[in-house]
């Protein structure tokens, strides 16, 4: 094993070991929602960062991946270890039903399409009565159990958490690196080049959204177990901008961008929660700071800070550039 | 069931409505136009200035959390917003775009972004989070003819929105600004070249766009109350309707807007309340499915 990688096989351990050094609840619970909100994040990233494809509907997969894994393990009485990945399988179901027509558009179109689609979704979770029980929401949602063990504290479900990022980075990992991530650079870079090349973008462009749309369902499920309550207002039109602000301000191209995003911006509001009602404004202010001052997210300024580090060729934000200068 | 009188009063509260979709679409429409950038404070902008003049205008309002009495003439808390608001413009055009204009669209989005979190949460901070109610400025609140009865404050929308796109089309093809704010829009560096001041011009583009979310603002906020979310949903459907007319086209927004406006009041009452906020974006995919140009656009997809 080279140094990077036993770097990197410390780093994990070390985080396995943070729900014995760390015993506040509530930082648990911020740990562990930052973990999953990673997991919609990275999703996120394979359509903007890998594809360059914009959407603003992620918070209505997260959401879809919530309800449909609430509902089969309360009504139908599902285990939840069967429910989460039936959240996932169908929000990339959905995906791939939307992804079709609306990604013959690109660009501000295909993020003004997602953002009708998000709303409409959230629409149908608060006016479904029968399925979603409307606003109230739906509570009592059994967490999932290992042999007699529940998973009902933030302590152990950190490890449903982990183990679900580590599953995502991994799968993310291989696609990026595999030939459907040369695929997905190469439309982002220039579609019709690609499709010259023999690419069926259309194909590629669906793959990658109904990836962000599993990846969301997934994560939206993990959630709903962890909380044990959702309703409509958690999926809102707001709650996908926040994943995008999470990407872009990690770096949008990598994985490592995308995790950090996730997690840095999960964290902030909560430091930032002394300053009381003014902390939200605050962030807003922040975000406007970091995207003036961090033109490669926070990913590009480690790798600004530290020379040493071997960065791949790829520049973070390069995917944002290629779709301005198609734009 | 299909009553014509009925039907006739959504209509025309509908247009009202539909007006103030397609002032906050040309406000997106002229800053897109310029800088090749959706605003996603644009909804902001509708609902900040409401707060500033309900805060003049009624007799006390808590503000900090403590009780202001300031009550000054109507039409004076009119013009002082606007001011206000020009200025602020301008300061968000230094600080949201100004540093990122090499940068593509995505940063200055996430940078629109940011100031919207910004403004709501100020909002919150300064006025609280109770919906506060915006007094009417008609003693009459409704014109009867005949069976039929429609709000004062609807018709006033439709001739201040009549007015301001007058307005429009002379500043645009009648004096040198509106010449200089097309050509700055069609080709940067030309006009640049040709010697306007092409940052200048996209700033006043934006004071303007500013200023027009501002006029519907205070148009609309006494049919609503006053909330920090009440632009949210206003500049979504906006949004919609620009696209619904053709992205980039300024007549496409104004009837874009007038049809979602119309469509949504006619669709609440015959087919579902509980879904009538859906209706634009029903209307928006469609028409991106369709007919992705819109109804005015030149382009059949994004520009290549």
């Amino acid at each position: 094993m080279n140094r990077r990688g036993a770097v990197v096989a410390v780093l994990l351990v070390a985080c396995a070991l943070v729900p014995f050094v760390v015993h506040s609840q509530y930082v648990l619970q911020v740990t562990d929602t930052a973990l999953i909100y990673a997991i919609v994040v990275i999703g996120l990233g394979i359509l903007l960062g890998f594809t360059g494809q914009m959407s603003l509907a992620q918070a209505a997969f997260f959401g879809m991946g919530a309800y449909a894994s609430a509902i089969a393990s309360t009504t139908l009485g599902w285990s939840p270890w069967i429910s989460i990945p039936f959240g996932a399988l169908f929000a990339a179901a959905i995906g791939a039903a939307v992804g079709y027509p609306c990604l013959r558009l690109s660009g501000h179109y295909l993020a003004l399409a997602t953002i009708g689609f998000g709303i409409i979704v959230q629409l149908v979770f608060i006016n479904a009565r029968s399925l979603t029980n409307g606003p109230d929401g739906i509570n009592s949602i059994p967490p999932p159990h290992l042999g007699s063990l529940a998973l009902d504290t933030y302590q152990t479900y950190f490890y449903v958490a982990y183990g679900a990022l580590l599953i995502s980075v991994y799968i993310a990992w291989r696609v990026k690196h595999s030939r459907i991530g040369r695929a997905f650079e190469a439309i982002r870079e220039n579609e019709i080049a690609a499709q010259a090349m023999g690419i069926n973008a259309t194909h590629y462009k669906v793959l990658a959204f109904v990836l962000a749309s599993a990846f969301g369902g997934l994560a939206g499920g993990l959630i709903a177990h962890m909380t044990r309550f959702i309703s409509p207002d958690s999926y809102s039109f707001d709650q996908s901008v926040i994943f995008l602000v999470m990407l872009v301000i990690g770096g949008s191209a990598t994985i490592t961008g995308a995790v950090t995003g996730a997690i840095l911006l999960t964290f902030l509001p909560e430091f930032l929660r002394p300053l009381k009602d003014s902390y939200i404004m605050i962030y807003g202010a922040a975000v406007v700071l970091m995207v003036i001052f961090m033109p490669e997210g926070i990913v590009g300024l480690v790798r600004r800070l530290i020379p040493s580090y071997q960065a791949p060729p790829a520049a973070p934000m390069h995917a944002t550039n290629s779709i301005a200068d198609s734009a | 069931m299909f009553d014509p009188s009925a039907t006739l009063q959504l209509i025309v509260s509908g247009l009202a409505m539909g007006s103030i979709y397609a002032l906050v679409a040309l406000g997106f429409i002229l800053i897109y136009n310029a800088v090749g950038v959706v605003n996603f404070a644009q909804g902001d902008f509708v609902m900040f200035p409401s707060y500033i003049a309900v805060s003049f205008i009624l007799p006390s309002v808590f503000v900090f959390g403590t009780v202001m009495h300031w009550q000054l003439p109507t039409v004076f808390v009119y013009l002082l917003v606007l001011v206000l608001m020009a200025g602020f413009g301008l300061l968000f055009n230094r600080i949201a775009y100004y540093p990122l204009r090499d940068r593509g669209w995505l940063p200055v989005v996430i940078s629109t972004i940011g100031v919207s979190i910004f403004l709501r949460n100020l909002a919150q901070i300064v006025w609280g989070s109770q919906p506060i109610v915006f007094p009417s400025l008609f003693s009459v609140q409704t014109l009867t003819v005949g069976s039929m009865h429609f709000r004062s404050q609807d018709l006033l929308i439709l001739a201040v929105a009549g007015v301001l796109i007058a307005f429009q089309y002379v500043l645009f093809e009648r004096t040198t600004l509106g010449k200089q704010m097309r050509a700055t829009a069609q080709d940067r560096a030309t006009a640049q070249l040709l010697g306007i001041r092409v940052d200048r011009i996209v700033a006043i583009t934006f004071i303007y766009s500013v200023l027009l979310g501002a006029i519907a603002g205070l148009l609309v906020s006494p049919i609503f109350t006053v909330t920090k979310e009440m632009g949210g949903l206003i500049s979504l459907k906006a949004f919609a309707a620009s696209i619904v007319g053709g992205f980039g086209s300024i007549p496409g927004a104004i009837l874009g807007g007038l049809l979602i406006g119309v469509v949504e009041n006619l669709g609440g009452y015959y087919i579902s309340t509980d879904y009538k906020d859906a209706i634009a974006f029903v209307i928006l995919i469609g028409v991106l499915l369709l007919r992705p140009s819109g109804f005015f656009g030149e382009r059949v997809s994004e520009k290549a």
